[in-house]
C-alpha cells in the first residue's frame, strides 16, 4: 500500500499542471475573484446609494401635500431621524428629490395626477410617488382609543419592484415617513406599499435575475468538454498526426473544431434557457403566495436566445485554444479549470451589483453578455450597446480563433514532452530556475544557471507576489499603513526578486536589467512620467469612473486627517518605494520571463495587466493596466530598469504632491477649456517623452540573453 | 514528369540544441520501397514528419513529386499517403465514416469516396468492417482501415512510419503484401521501421541512419557486403555504427 501511495504521489507531482492547480487555484484565483466582485459590488453601491430618489407626492389636500414635500425635502443625504439601527445601513443615503406640484385639490385632478405618476413610475423617470388618498384606510393602533393617539394617515408608496432604484426608492420612503416621530411614539403616517409592475414583468425581473449567469455558465460548461475533447483528446488519442497531414489550412481545420464546440455550447444554452423560464414558471405556481400568477414573458425569454450564439463562439474559442495547448486530456482540464472561473467572475459581478450595459461594460468578454441578457429579459435591450456587445464578443472569439489556429501550425503539438523533468527535485529546479546541485543531479539541466528567466517562472513569481500581497501585505497594511506598506515593498517585492536571483545564481542586477540608461531615455522617461497621469485619468474617468469613495480613500491615503505626516514621508513611503520596488518585480524577472517566450508587444501588455491585478483596484485596473504596459516598453526600449523606475517615481510624486496639498480638487474644477488645453499638453509631453526615449534605445541584454536583444516588435 | 518521386536534399531539423536530422540527402523513385532504418532516435520519424508537412525542415529541400514541401505543404500533402502505427482512426466513429472524412478533407467527393471504398474493400479485406465503430475493430482491423485512409485518395507517394508496430505476424503479413502491390502498381514507398529483418524482406533500397545522419544507403544485399559481408541486415547495421564510433 505505501509503495502504490508513494509511486502514485510521486508520478502526480511531477505534473506541474496539477501542482499548479492544486496551488494556484486556491491562492490566486480565489483571492482574485473575491476581490474582484467584493470591489465592484462596493463601488455599484457606494454609487447607488449617494443617488437621491426622485419622487413625487400626489393626492391629499395642498396642505397635507406640502408638508410631506417638506418632511422629505429636509431629510439630508445619509441621515434618517428616528431611525438609529438602520442609520449605518443607510449612511450613503442619498436623499430625496422631490418633483412636481402634481396633484390637485378635486378628486378628478388627483385621479389624473395619480395616472400620469404611475406612468412615469413605470417609464422610469420618476422612481417612486406616495399617494395620501389610499384606497384602503390604515389598520387602527390597538388601544389607541383609550389613549386618545390620533389615527395615523394612512398613504401608499407606489413604486416598480422591478426596478433596483425604484425599490430603492420604496425602502427610503417607507423608513422615512413610517418612522418620523421618535422611537417609541405611535406612528405620524400608516404606509402600505403597491408596485405598479405586471405579473409579467416580475416574472422576466425574477428570470433576469438568475437567467442571464445560468445561461453564460451553462454555455461556458457546454463548451467546456467538448473544447477538450477535440483538442487535447485528439492529440491524446493520437489522432491529430494523422489530421494534420490533410491537405486542410490549419485555420480551416480549427473554425471547423470551433464551430463544434460552438453549436454544442450553444445547445447547452438554450436549452437552459428553456429549461430554466419553465422551472420558474412552474416553480412560482406551486409556490403560491406572492409569485402565484407570475407570468413568463416568453417572447423575451426567446430574446435571450440572441446571446447564446456569439457566447458560444466566444467560450468555444477561448477554450479550443486553450486545449490546443494542452499534451492531453487532464492537462488540458487543468488548464481549462482556472480559465473557466475567470471567465465567470465578470458574469458574476455583473449579476450580483446592478451595472448599465454603457461604457467600458459594452467591451468586456462576459460582462456584456450576461448583462445584455438581462435586459433583453426586461425588454429594455437598446440597439447600440446590444450591437457593440455583439460584435465586440464575436471578434474577442475570433481573436482566440487566430490565436488556436496559430497553435495548430506549431510543431510544438507534435514535439513537446516534459520528459527531461525527471525528479521532483528537477522540476522544482526547473520551476524556480536553479542551477543543479553543485555535485550533480541526475536528469537537471546542465544550462539552468546560465539560461534567462523564462515565462514559467515570471508567472510563478507573479502567483508568489499575489499570494504576498492578498494574504499578507494588506494586512501588514491594514495593521499599520507606513511600516506595513515598506516592510511589503522592500522586504516583500524587492525581496522576492532578491531571493530569485540568490536560488537562479545570477547578480539582481541582471535579474532586474539594472544598467547605466542613455541619457536620452531617463529624459524620456520624465516626461512621460510627468504626462501620463493625466492622460489617463482623463482616460480612467471617461471610461470606468471611480465612486466619490474611492477617490476619497486615495486622497486620505495620501494626507491621513488628523496627522500631520510630512511631505516627504509621503512621497518616499508611496510614491519612490514601490516605483522602486514594484518596476524590480515586474519590469525585472516577469517582464524578462515573459519575453521571453513572448512576442514584445505581447509581453509588456501582459506586465501591464499583471501590473494591474496586483493593484487590487477594479476602478483603478484600466489606467495602472496601461501605465504597466507603457513602462515595460519603456525598460524594454531603453534595455535598464532605471528609466521606468524614474518615470513611475515622477508619476507617483507628482500625484502625491498634488493630492497633499489637495490641487486635484481644484483640478476637478477647471473649465473644460483648461482641461483641453491641460490633456493637450500632457499628449505633447508623452510624444516627447516616447520619441526620447526611442533615441535613447540600446539592447536589452545583449551580451546574456540574445532573445531579448531587440525591440524593434515594440517600437 | 520529375526523376523521382521524393527528393530530400541536405535535409536538417534542429529543436533548441539538438540536430534530430542532419543533412539528410536521399530519393526514392517510383515503384520502389525505401527502407528508413534505424534505432529509435535516429531521426526516422523527424525525417517522415517533415517530409509529410507535420514540421518545417531547419535547412535543405523536401520534395514530393517535384513539390516542395516546406514552401506549399498543401500541394505536397495531396500527393502523399501518410500512416503510423497508431492508427489514427476515431473510435466513436464507424470506419466508413471516418475514411468519408478524410476523404472530403482531400476533396473527394462522397461518391468518389464510395467508388473508391468498394475497389478497396475487397483489396483490403474490409467487408463486414466498415459499418462497425473503429473501437470495436481488432488491431489488425484498425490497420486495414488506417492503410485504406492512407490511399483513399490513390497519392503516387506512402509513407508508412513503423506502420507494423503492435501488429500480430498475420497483420503484419498482410500489410507487407499490401505494400509490395502498391509498390507494382508504380507507387513510391519509404518505410521506415527498427526491424531490420522486415526491411531486408520488402525494401528495395534502405537507408541506415543513426543521429540524425544517413550511414549508409543502398539494397540490402550491398549494404550487407558492404559490412564486411555481415549475414544479415541488422549486422551490417551494428558494424557500420561501430565503425563510426
Amino acid at each position: 500500500m505505501r509503495v502504490v501511495w508513494a509511486k502514485e504521489l510521486r508520478e502526480t507531482l511531477r505534473d506541474r499542471r496539477t501542482l499548479g492547480v492544486m496551488l494556484l487555484f486556491p491562492l490566486v484565483v480565489y483571492p482574485l475573484m473575491a476581490l474582484l466582485l467584493t470591489e465592484v459590488i462596493a463601488g455599484k453601491e457606494a454609487a447607488q446609494g449617494t443617488r437621491p430618489s426622485r419622487v413625487a407626492v400626489v393626492g391629499g389636500d395642498p396642505a397635507a401635500r406640502e408638508t410631506v414635500r417638506a418632511l422629505l425635502r429636509s431629510l439630508p443625504p445619509g441621515v434618517r431621524p428616528g431611525i438609529p439601527s438602520a442609520s449605518s445601513a443607510k449612511a450613503t443615503d442619498g436623499g430625496f428629490e422631490v418633483t412636481g406640484e402634481s396633484g390637485g385639490g378635486d378628486s378628478r385632478e388627483t385621479n389624473a395626477s395619480r395616472s400620469a405618476s404611475t406612468a412615469e413610475v413605470t417609464a422610469g423617470t420618476l422612481d417612486a410617488f406616495v399617494d395620501l388618498d389610499p384606497e384602503k384606510e390604515a389598520a387602527p393602533i390597538p388601544g389607541a382609543d383609550l389613549l386618545a393617539i390620533p389615527a395615523p394617515r394612512p398613504l401608499r408608496v407606489i413604486y416598480d419592484e422591478t426596478r433596483p432604484a425604484s425599490d430603492q426608492a420604496h425602502d427610503r420612503l417607507t423608513l422615512a415617513l413610517g418612522s418620523v416621530l421618535p422611537v417609541g411614539c405611535a406612528p405620524t403616517f400608516a404606509v402600505t406599499s403597491t408596485s405598479v409592475a405586471t405579473k409579467t414583468k416580475v416574472g422576466g425581473y425574477v428570470l433576469s435575475k438568475v437567467l442571464p449567469l445560468i445561461v453564460v455558465i451553462m454555455t461556458m460548461l457546454g463548451a467546456f468538454y467538448p473544447a477538450i475533447d477535440i483538442t487535447a483528446g485528439e492529440r491524446e488519442r493520437g489522432t491529430l498526426e494523422t489530421l494534420l497531414t490533410s491537405p486542410v489550412r490549419r485555420f480551416d481545420l480549427m473554425t471547423g473544431k470551433v464551430l463544434a464546440v460552438t453549436t454544442l455550447a450553444a445547445l447547452t444554452g438554450a436549452l437552459n434557457i428553456v429549461s430554466m423560464s419553465l422551472t420558474v414558471a412552474e416553480t412560482a405556481k406551486l409556490a403560491g403566495g406572492a409569485t402565484a400568477g407570475l407570468t413568463i414573458p416568453w417572447t423575451r425569454a426567446l430574446a435571450t436566445l440572441l446571446v447564446v450564439a456569439p457566447a458560444a463562439f466566444l467560450f468555444g474559442s477561448v477554450m479550443v485554444a486553450i486545449g490546443a495547448m494542452a499534451r492531453g486530456f487532464k492537462e488540458a482540464q487543468s488548464l481549462l479549470m482556472p480559465v473557466y472561473l475567470l471567465c465567470l467572475t465578470p458574469s458574476l459581478a455583473t449579476s450580483a451589483g446592478d451595472f448599465p450595459l454603457s461604457g467600458v461594460t459594452m467591451l468586456i468578454p462576459g460582462t456584456n453578455l450576461t448583462l445584455l441578457a438581462r435586459d433583453l429579459m426586461l425588454g429594455d435591450a437598446r440597439l447600440l450597446p446590444a450591437a457593440v456587445t455583439l460584435i465586440s464578443t464575436l471578434a474577442f472569439g475570433a481573436g482566440a480563433l487566430a490565436f488556436a489556429a496559430r497553435l495548430y501550425d506549431s510543431e510544438r503539438l507534435l514535439t513537446s514532452t516534459d520528459s527531461d523533468l525527471v525528479g521532483i527535485g528537477a522540476w522544482l529546479r526547473h520551476l524556480l530556475g536553479r542551477a543543479p546541485a553543485r555535485r550533480g543531479t541526475p536528469g537537471a539541466s546542465p544550462s539552468v544557471a546560465a539560461s534567462p528567466t523564462t515565462a514559467g517562472q515570471a508567472l510563478a513569481l507573479f502567483g508568489i507576489a499575489f499570494v504576498l500581497w492578498f494574504f499578507v501585505f494588506t494586512w501588514l497594511q491594514h495593521w499599520r499603513l507606513l511600516p506595513g506598506l515598506l516592510i511589503s515593498q522592500w522586504g516583500g517585492f524587492l525581496g522576492l526578486v532578491w531571493l530569485f536571483a540568490r536560488s537562479t545564481h545570477r547578480p539582481l542586477a541582471n535579474v532586474i536589467g539594472l544598467r547605466p540608461p542613455r541619457a536620452a531615455a531617463v529624459a524620456g522617461a520624465i516626461c512621460i512620467g510627468m504626462s501620463c497621469w493625466i492622460i489617463l485619468g482623463i482616460l480612467a474617468d471617461r471610461v470606468m469612473p471611480p465612486p466619490r469613495e474611492v477617490v476619497e480613500n486615495i486622497r486620505r491615503l495620501i494626507r491621513p486627517p488628523g496627522q500631520d505626516r510630512p511631505l516627504w514621508l509621503s512621497i518616499f513611503a508611496l510614491g519612490v518605494t514601490p516605483a522602486i520596488c514594484e518596476e524590480a518585480l515586474f519590469r525585472g524577472p516577469i517582464l524578462r520571463g515573459l519575453r521571453h517566450q513572448l512576442p514584445a508587444g505581447l509581453a509588456c501588455a501582459l506586465t501591464g495587466i499583471l501590473f494591474g491585478v496586483l493593484h487590487g483596484d477594479v476602478w483603478r485596473f484600466v489606467p495602472t493596466a496601461l501605465l504597466g504596459t507603457l513602462l515595460s516598453w519603456m525598460a524594454l526600449t531603453s534595455g535598464s530598469i532605471v528609466p521606468s523606475m524614474v518615470s513611475h517615481i515622477v508619476n507617483n510624486t507628482t500625484l502625491i504632491v498634488l493630492g497633499y496639498y489637495g490641487l486635484d480638487e481644484a483640478g476637478e474644477k477647471l473649465s473644460s477649456r483648461a482641461n483641453l488645453l491641460l490633456a493637450g499638453g500632457a499628449v505633447i509631453l508623452l510624444v516627447v517623452g516616447i520619441v526620447a526615449v526611442r533615441a535613447g534605445r540600446q539592447p536589452l541584454n545583449p551580451k546574456t540573453s540574445p532573445d531579448t536583444s531587440s525591440v524593434s516588435g515594440v517600437t | 514528369m520529375p526523376a523521382s518521386a521524393v527528393t530530400v536534399d541536405s535535409l536538417s531539423k534542429r529543436f533548441g540544441a539538438n540536430a534530430a536530422v542532419d543533412g539528410l540527402s536521399f530519393f526514392v523513385s517510383r515503384g520502389e520501397i525505401y527502407g528508413l532504418l534505424g534505432p529509435n532516435g535516429a531521426g526516422k520519424t523527424t525525417t517522415l514528419r517533415i517530409l509529410a508537412g507535420l514540421l518545417p525542415p531547419t535547412g535543405g529541400a523536401a520534395r514530393i513529386e517535384d513539390v516542395d514541401v516546406a514552401s506549399t505543404p498543401r500541394e505536397a500533402q495531396r500527393r502523399l499517403g501518410f500512416l503510423t502505427g497508431g492508427t489514427g482512426l476515431y473510435a466513436r466513429l464507424s470506419g466508413r465514416e471516418v475514411l468519408h472524412y478524410f476523404g472530403a478533407l482531400q476533396g473527394l467527393a462522397p461518391a468518389a469516396v464510395e467508388a473508391r471504398l468498394a475497389t478497396l474493400a475487397t483489396a483490403l479485406d474490409l467487408t463486414g468492417l466498415l459499418d462497425r465503430r473503429c473501437e470495436a475493430l481488432s488491431s489488425g482491423q484498425k490497420q486495414r482501415v488506417s492503410i485504406a485512409r492512407a490511399v483513399l485518395h490513390d497519392p503516387p507517394v506512402l509513407i508508412l512510419d513503423e506502420p507494423t508496430v503492435g501488429l500480430d505476424v498475420l497483420a503484419s503479413r498482410f500489410l507487407r503484401e499490401y505494400i509490395a502491390a502498391e509498390r507494382t502498381r508504380g507507387k513510391a514507398i519509404i518505410f521506415s521501421t527498427h526491424y531490420l529483418a522486415e526491411a531486408e524482406l520488402l525494401c528495395d533500397r534502405v537507408g541506415l541512419m543513426h543521429q540524425g545522419r544517413l550511414l549508409a544507403e543502398g539494397p540490402p544485399a550491398a549494404l550487407r557486403a558492404q559490412a564486411a559481408d555481415a549475414g544479415s541486415l541488422e549486422e551490417a547495421f551494428l558494424r557500420l555504427v561501430a565503425g563510426r564510433a
